[in-house]
């Protein structure tokens, strides 16, 4: 069994960086005077809700909502295109993708 | 009701844990797995707002950044198979140029 060890290739230096960040934003966060949370009905369907505001049926919705069928087209697209790019990306030179239970051997 | 700061500072920590893993490591999954992180901190911030305004255009909207997140990670996760195949190794400081 692998023992847990800590990573041996951290930068500690540049994650000060993401530390000071975090001070800022919280600092940021704390200090802001957001209005209490509306909420939403206790009988509210969001799930039902969020799937009429996919495909643009917002009469249907009994929360406030927007369409986002033209979204919704366009993150399918987005995701063919990536599948197809990750498929190019990870086949070899000669075009064929070895067997795939083999990767990260020598093959 | 848990007030809308909470929500923002609880994603601005998950924002920057990913991006401490984004400076601080070479390892090209890890760097997946930051930036990640920093998308799902995004998200949180989107349904906190949805929350607050007590309209669903954010927890829809995050459904969208979820699936861009998946399409990014098919892209890298081939880039990373290439990266292993070219140079043996997953450590993002070695490529210095697009070709090879």
């Amino acid at each position: 069994m692998a023992r847990f060890r800590f990573a041996e290739d951290v930068r500690v230096l540049p994650g000060l960086v993401a530390l000071a960040l975090f001070v800022v934003m919280a600092a940021a966060f704390l200090g802001a005077n957001l209005p209490d949370p509306a909420g939403f009905p206790a009988d509210a369907t969001l799930i039902a809700d969020i799937g009429y505001s996919l495909f643009d049926f917002t009469d249907e919705s009994g929360v406030p909502t927007e369409g986002f069928l033209a979204a919704f087209e366009l993150i399918d697209l987005v995701l063919v295109a990536a599948l197809v790019g990750a498929i190019l990306l990870a086949k070899r030179e000669d075009g064929s993708i070895g067997n795939p239970l083999n990767w990260g051997d020598d093959e | 009701m848990i007030p809308t700061e909470y929500f923002l500072l609880l994603s601005a920590g998950i924002f920057c844990i990913g991006l401490f893993g984004v400076l601080t490591r070479r390892n090209a999954l890890v760097f997946l797995m930051s930036v990640e992180l920093m998308l799902n901190a995004a998200n949180l911030n989107f349904i906190a707002f949805s929350h607050m305004h007590g309209n669903l255009v954010g927890q829809t909207f995050s459904l969208f950044a979820m699936a861009l997140a998946a399409a990014e990670v098919a892209v890298g996760i081939g880039i990373v198979l290439a990266l292993y195949r070219n140079f043996k190794g997953v450590d993002v400081t070695i490529p210095t140029s697009m070709r090879w």
